[in-house]
């Protein structure tokens, strides 16, 4: 149990809009495992979204309980979670990841600007996820100066500055074209196994599952056992 | 996140939004501007005044025909509190019709008679013509006793002496009038021509810092039996004013009652139906402090308004801002910035836009307070040009500076306060949502 990143027991999530409820998590139980490479697919209103975010501790279940190394997220303050969010985990999202405002480098350490890292050492690291991602020479250039491929790379580059435990990743090669594809998941994967971290990504596409060691299937929100 | 950071990336949001920030931080400037010129224009104005007023006697009351409480129905401020001059304006010329009531020799008798009372002495005041060499100006003339006014007066001599009893054809000349308005300066023993008569300056008094109220700078004075042949309209026994020298400066209220009663005896009125006014110079001052708060209140209130319109500004473009960058918000929430770091990002942002708009707005009402002296209009009307005499028309202190630039950044911030609080409580799942 205890190499166990990741628990969620039987959570449930309801959003309420203009007095509708809608169940997208009907009780889910999942655990994802030290330095395992896991894929969340389902088709779209599926819940994996959702599941997702209860994951990343974006948002907190309705009922149920969602326990992040050893803690359960629901006792714990927003100012605390956020710090811990900050810190241990990594996400990369489908669209517009970016601080629009800022280059590549102040980007990747921006995360690091907010765990009141010191600014010697998170320069430096910044460069280091520059150069580990291949694009030292888009240093200064900002968001709207670089393709999807590279803002993506940037992104996970970002998602790494903390040296979190997980990396999650919505739908990031959603919006690349097949070749972007493949780089962005063979370098996902060399970094996974180079660094020993939990990766768990989101998508609907299979060829991209297949990078995966564990293919969690979602349907209707719940798990489907067996898939 | 440190606060340097937090500063860092509002100001990096802030640069980045260009001309809308720009146009934000100008509603603000435009205000505090405002503010800042009324503020120093009314400090200057109060200065001013205070100034002028502490060259006066305080031991100097007048009495005036007609029932007013605070400024004469005729001629301006300076006929009611300024020793042995200035019947200003055109009260000499309209002030004494046949409605209005008089002041005579009878009336100084009953003052005479009034406890606390040192000298009493009536003043004919008028407007004439002054020829000199080629030249014609228009300026007050005023008749009064050398024996009595000489005592009460404040002004000094610059050149020859002051009038004296039986001087029929010798005059004193304010120094505004003997300096600059003519071509040629005038002097001592220059013959010049009052209506259809010739005089002889004998003095020429020192410049008196009384200019703006038309006080003895602009003023020419003779003796009371020469007056009476310049000024039409009054009677051999009529006066313009009546000046009293009190006994006692710290009885100025008893002395002034005093005053009241023997004339409304004499007189035949009551307090409801008095038909003439005794002021003194210190309740004088006292009217005019509150008549200047009053202003100075109303003034800052319209240009605090222009302030509060800059103030909605601020929240209207924040509000703008959040909703703009609510991915952006999600985003910085998902890599671990806490909800009060969000809201201190948002408040530094509008906080920035107030002290840089209190910051130019300052500026800016340095030039406007800067044109408005150099120009010399004085917002009241009292400014008269060509007095010489430098008195500032407005102030800016340090006290109102800081406080502009505190002012400013606190209204930023209070304005930034409600967006803030809206980015901060964004939830982050829907903020990653929105497009």
């Amino acid at each position: 149990m205890n190499n166990v990143v990741i628990e969620l027991q039987n959570v449930k999530k309801i959003y309420k809009m203009d007095g509708v409820e809608t169940h997208a998590l009907r009780g889910v139980d999942l655990q994802i495992k030290k330095e395992e490479f896991v894929a969340i697919m389902g088709p779209s209103g599926s819940g994996k979204s959702t599941l997702l975010h209860m994951i990343g501790a974006l948002d907190k279940p309705t009922s149920g309980k969602v326990i992040l190394d050893g803690v359960d997220i629901s006792t714990m303050r927003e100012s605390d979670l956020a710090r811990m969010r900050g810190k241990k985990i990594g996400i990369v999202f489908q669209f517009f990841n970016l601080h629009p405002t800022l280059t590549a480098l102040e980007n990747i350490e921006l995360p690091m600007i907010v765990v009141e890292k010191d600014k010697k050492e998170r320069q430096q690291k910044a460069r280091e996820l520059l150069k580990a991602v291949g694009l030292e020479h888009r240093a200064h250039h900002f968001p709207s100066q670089m393709s999807g491929g590279e803002e993506q790379r940037i992104a996970i580059a970002r998602a790494l500055a903390n040296d979190p435990e997980i990396i999650l990743a919505d739908e990031l090669t959603g919006n690349l074209d097949t070749k972007t594809k493949a780089e962005i998941m063979d370098f996902l994967l060399k970094l996974q196994k180079e660094k020993k971290m939990t990766v768990t990504v989101i998508t609907h596409e299979p060829e991209i599952a297949q990078y995966a060691e564990k293919i969690v299937h979602i349907v209707d929100g719940r798990i489907k056992v067996g898939g | 996140m440190k606060f340097a950071d937090i500063f860092k990336l509002s100001l990096n949001s802030l640069t980045h939004r260009g001309l809308r920030s720009w146009l934000t931080i100008l509603g603000i400037i435009i205000g505090v501007a405002a503010v800042i010129a009324m503020l120093s224009i009314s400090a200057g104005m109060s200065q001013n005044m205070q100034a002028q007023f502490s060259s006066f006697g305080t031991d100097v009351l007048t009495v005036s025909a007609g029932r007013t409480r605070a400024f004469g129905p005729e001629g301006g401020f300076g006929d009611r509190f300024q020793p042995g001059s200035s019947q200003s304006g055109t009260s000499g010329q309209t002030s004494q019709t046949t409605t209005t009531p008089t002041l005579t020799d009878k009336d100084i008798l009953a003052i005479s008679t009034a406890d606390g009372i040192e000298t009493v002495t009536g003043v004919i005041s008028g407007r004439s013509t002054v020829q000199y060499l080629a030249q014609t100006v228009t300026v007050t003339v005023e008749g009064v006793d050398p024996a009595a006014w000489n005592t009460m007066t404040t002004s000094q001599l610059a050149l020859g002496r002051f009038l004296e009893l039986g001087d029929g054809n010798s005059v004193l000349v304010g120094n505004s009038i003997a300096n600059g308005m003519f071509n040629y300066n005038l002097t001592e023993n220059t013959p010049i021509r009052i209506g259809s008569k010739t005089f002889i300056i004998v003095g020429i008094l020192k410049q008196s810092g009384t200019g703006s109220f038309g006080g003895d700078d602009r003023t020419i004075f003779m003796t009371i039996p020469a007056a009476r042949q310049i000024v039409t309209g009054l009677d051999t026994d009529q006066y313009s004013s009546i000046q009293i020298k009190i006994t006692d400066t710290n009885a100025v209220d008893q002395i002034t009652q005093n005053v009241d009663q023997v004339l409304y005896s004499s007189r035949q009125v009551t307090a409801d139906t008095a038909d003439f006014t005794v002021t003194s110079p210190t309740s004088m001052l006292e009217t005019i402090q509150s008549t200047m708060a009053t202003l100075t209140f109303f003034l800052t209130g319209i240009a605090a308004i222009s302030l509060l319109v800059g103030a909605i500004g601020i929240a209207n473009t924040m509000f703008m801002s959040v909703m703009e960058r609510t991915r952006l918000i999600g985003i910085l929430k998902s890599i671990g910035t806490r909800n009060s770091e969000i809201m201190k990002l948002f408040i530094t942002e509008s906080g920035i836009i107030g002290l840089m708009g209190g910051l130019l707005g300052i500026f800016l009402g340095f030039i406007v307070v800067g044109v408005i002296s150099s120009v010399g209009i004085n917002i009241m009307g009292m400014g008269r040009m060509g007095t010489g005499t430098n008195t500032s028309v407005a102030v800016v202190t340090p006290e109102l500076i800081l406080f502009a630039l505190l002012f400013s950044t606190i209204i930023g911030i209070i304005s930034g306060l409600i967006p803030a609080r809206k980015a901060a409580n964004l939830q982050i799942v829907e903020a990653m949502r929105s497009e």
